[in-house]
């Protein structure tokens, strides 16, 4: 008999639960300092990829800027941007929020904590060696995988640990429930490794030969987005937004078919990057009709998050943690909508090859699921540490910045890459393609302001993160720090 | 089972013990009592049941989903590419012809307004114009030995003389036209911007293709005036 129950029952003996918050706290503690590991350097990488990013957004606009700097030419700086985000940011934060959940909802303490610290290390050691390979030309010509295969094989050995720390973890899993953000999580700690792998060998290793080679980077590619970041993100969503609106969410049926229409449908999907090309008709027009299954799950992940949410906006716009979460969760149902109408032929034809893309992936991307970490974060770091966030204010110019920013961005890509489709099909009237890319310049300025404003927001957040890692921790601090107090009960005699 | 880990665990022991020292003081208490007060109940699942207008959307989107594939899959057939039509369709019925002037027209957009200009109006001094030039309305023999091969040296056009060189666009050279694109784009060049001269056939080409054969270089205006 350990003495955890015991003293939380000394704590309160009215609170509801309160064996389980005792647990729930040990259970932090345990993970504190590698979680800080991962969200910290996540929040590194954050800024290194806006940083990258800033610098391709202007030179599409400017193309002469830094242009006599061999390691900063556009091919390598927007592809260092890509990789810096997608297995800097994204993965760090993903992963420290991942196995965070995990250790919660299995009840457990984190266990074999080596395995973390040795993965964390060689996965950002193979990122900062792999960003460099690409700045200095190693780059491989494979999208989504440009990291010089020197690194790769080591990304691949630090997220099979992780894969193998998360199925330990469910494994030592209490309760008799597994809660809909454990399947999530669980699936995507398989579903990597596995993309990962595949794509290595048949890409890089052994490459395959002809249309198969594009056919199995769009795969991989697709995929990535929807087996690995957005399971991590719709885990996040189906834990906070019921954690703390305080109510359950609305139905597990509708979770039951959201994630096996997703686990059905998604890895099809990727075939929708190829429409047109050299690939059978049949191969595509299966992809096509899987993008436009995957419908049923965002609809009924949808239903389930947003009907959880009704009733309770008040509370979801004082928390900083709901505010970016209910943010991404809308932003899922919107992209992904409008990802099914972009793999039809008609609409294809024209968003293909556009900066109509470009914006969608961002809209995916971080509308979702960056801005579904940061609410995570959000609600994370004042458990691990112990101290509450120092700033509303700070949190303030983060979610606007960051929540107009990318809205002016994905608004602005979708209208010029809509634009400069339409001119692209229309021979007739626009014979000079020269003509058609200067006509994009305007909306591409705007990206770069929207760029400006999401910086601004990066920027904001990270010197909170900073500033609460070393602020002091004080007893006063009684109450959260949300956007507006709630009115305090007091007793009036009139 | 009471405890987060199993009792044997290493890392259970340890916070077992941390807890037992926290209980000990007060201001440690007080601070595990704030951490465990702003923390709500872990999220459960509610159980409203799947609103049965879902079930008919789901099975609107797998009809419509069969339906496509019934349509667009090709009949499964693997060198089938042509999204509206199967392998069997696309034996019987023949190949739309080619309307030079659109072909024509998007290869010339393509491969020579870099140079020639989309208005076919050239640019003064460097490139000549094909807008009203006596060598592109004349003889075809001339054009498309051109064409094939490429021109180099001094050339008067309209009156002027520019030295510069056309590259060859010929099969053998980069750019790898076979006859039906050189016939379409040299009819588009003759029929455009107020030009008017009759068509280039394929046929022509290959006879003057035939007629060349080999040619190490590109021609000079001098030796081309046998073709006038």
């Amino acid at each position: 008999m350990s003495s955890a129950p015991s003293l939380a029952a000394a704590i309160d003996p009215r609170t509801k639960m309160p064996q389980e918050r005792a647990e729930l706290h040990q259970i932090d503690e345990s993970t504190r300092v590698l979680a800080l590991i991962f969200l910290g350097t996540s929040a590194v990488w954050l800024l290194v990829g806006t940083i990258f990013a800033l610098i391709a957004s202007w030179k599409l606009h400017n193309p002469e800027f830094l242009s006599t700097q061999e390691w900063l030419t556009f091919g390598r700086v927007r592809t260092a941007h890509l990789n810096t985000v997608i297995y800097g940011w994204a993965t760090n934060a993903g992963i420290g929020v991942s196995f965070w959940l995990m250790a919660r909802l299995s009840r457990t303490l984190l266990r074999h904590a080596g395995i973390l610290y040795v993965s964390g290390a060689a996965w950002n050691l193979a990122v900062i060696v792999g960003t460099f390979g690409i700045l200095r030309g190693d780059g491989q010509p494979v999208e989504w995988l440009e990291f010089p295969r020197y690194v790769t094989p080591l990304l691949f050995v630090s997220y099979a640990l992780i894969g193998v720390w998360g199925i330990i973890t469910f494994r030592f899993r209490r309760g008799e429930h597994t809660y809909v953000s454990q399947w999530y999580l669980l699936a995507a700690l398989f579903w990597f490794p596995w993309l990962y792998s595949i794509a290595q060998i048949m890409l890089v290793f052994a490459p395959t030969v002809g249309v198969i080679q594009a056919l199995t980077n769009w795969w991989f590619a697709h995929n990535v987005l929807g087996l690995w970041f957005t399971p991590i993100g719709i885990a996040a969503s189906y834990y906070f937004i019921p954690k703390v609106l305080g109510k359950p969410i609305h139905s597990y049926h509708l979770s039951v078919v959201g994630f096996w229409a997703l686990a059905f449908f998604y890895n099809w999907a990727g075939v929708h990057h190829l429409i047109g090309g050299p690939i059978p008709v049949w191969v595509q027009s299966a992809g096509i009709v899987a993008s436009l299954m995957m419908v049923i799950p965002v609809i009924v992940t949808a239903i389930n998050h947003h009907l959880t949410v009704i009733g309770s906006f008040q509370q979801v716009w004082n928390s900083p943690t709901l505010r970016f979460i209910v943010f991404g969760a809308m932003n899922y149902t919107l992209a992904s909508l409008l990802g099914s109408a972009m793999a039809l032929r008609s609409v294809n034809s024209v968003t293909h090859f556009t900066h109509f893309t470009v914006g969608h992936a961002h809209h995916g991307m971080y509308s979702f699921f960056t801005m579904v970490m940061f609410g995570s974060i959000y609600y994370m770091l004042p458990r691990l540490l112990r101290k509450e966030w120092p700033s509303a204010f700070l949190i303030n110019v983060h979610f606007w910045g960051t929540a107009a920013g990318i809205t002016l961005y994905v608004v602005a890509l979708s209208i010029g890459g809509w634009i400069q489709g339409m001119q692209m099909n229309d021979v007739k009237n626009y014979p000079d393609f020269l003509q058609i890319m200067v006509a994009t310049k305007p909306w591409l300025f705007a990206r770069t302001i929207a760029g400006l404003m999401i910086a601004v927001g990066h920027i904001a957040f990270v010197v909170s993160f900073v500033w609460i890692l070393i602020k002091k921790r004080t007893v006063e601090e009684t109450s959260p720090t949300l956007f507006n107090t709630p009115p305090t009960l007091s007793l009036k005699t009139s | 089972m009471s405890a987060p880990s199993t009792p044997s665990h290493p890392a259970g022991k340890a916070s077992t013990h941390q807890l037992e020292q926290a209980a000990a003081s007060d201001a440690s208490i007080t601070a595990i009592h704030q951490t465990l007060l702003r923390e709500k109940p872990e999220p459960t699942e509610g159980f409203s049941p799947i609103p049965i207008f879902l079930l008919f959307v789901f099975s609107a989107l797998i009809f419509v989903g069969g339906v496509y594939i019934a349509h667009y899959a090709g009949d499964f057939e693997p060198m089938a590419f042509d999204p509206s039509r199967g392998k069997q369709v696309a034996s019987a019925e023949p190949a739309k012809p080619v309307d030079p002037m659109v072909l024509g027209g998007r290869l010339f957009n393509q491969n020579c307004a870099a140079c020639h200009q989309v208005t076919g109006q050239g640019v003064p001094g460097s490139f000549p114009p094909l807008a009203g030039s006596e060598w592109v309305m004349g003889s075809e023999e001339r054009l498309v030995r051109i064409l094939l091969h490429g021109l180099s040296g001094p050339i008067e056009v309209e009156g002027k003389t520019y030295n510069g060189a056309m590259p060859a666009f010929g099969p053998k050279s980069g750019y790898r036209f076979n006859e039906q694109k050189i016939a379409a784009v040299l009819t588009y060049v003759r029929n455009s911007w107020g030009n008017t001269a009759p068509a280039v056939t394929p046929e022509k080409v290959k006879e003057i293709m035939a007629a060349v054969g080999d040619r190490p270089g590109p021609w000079t205006a001098a030796e081309l005036d046998p073709f006038k």
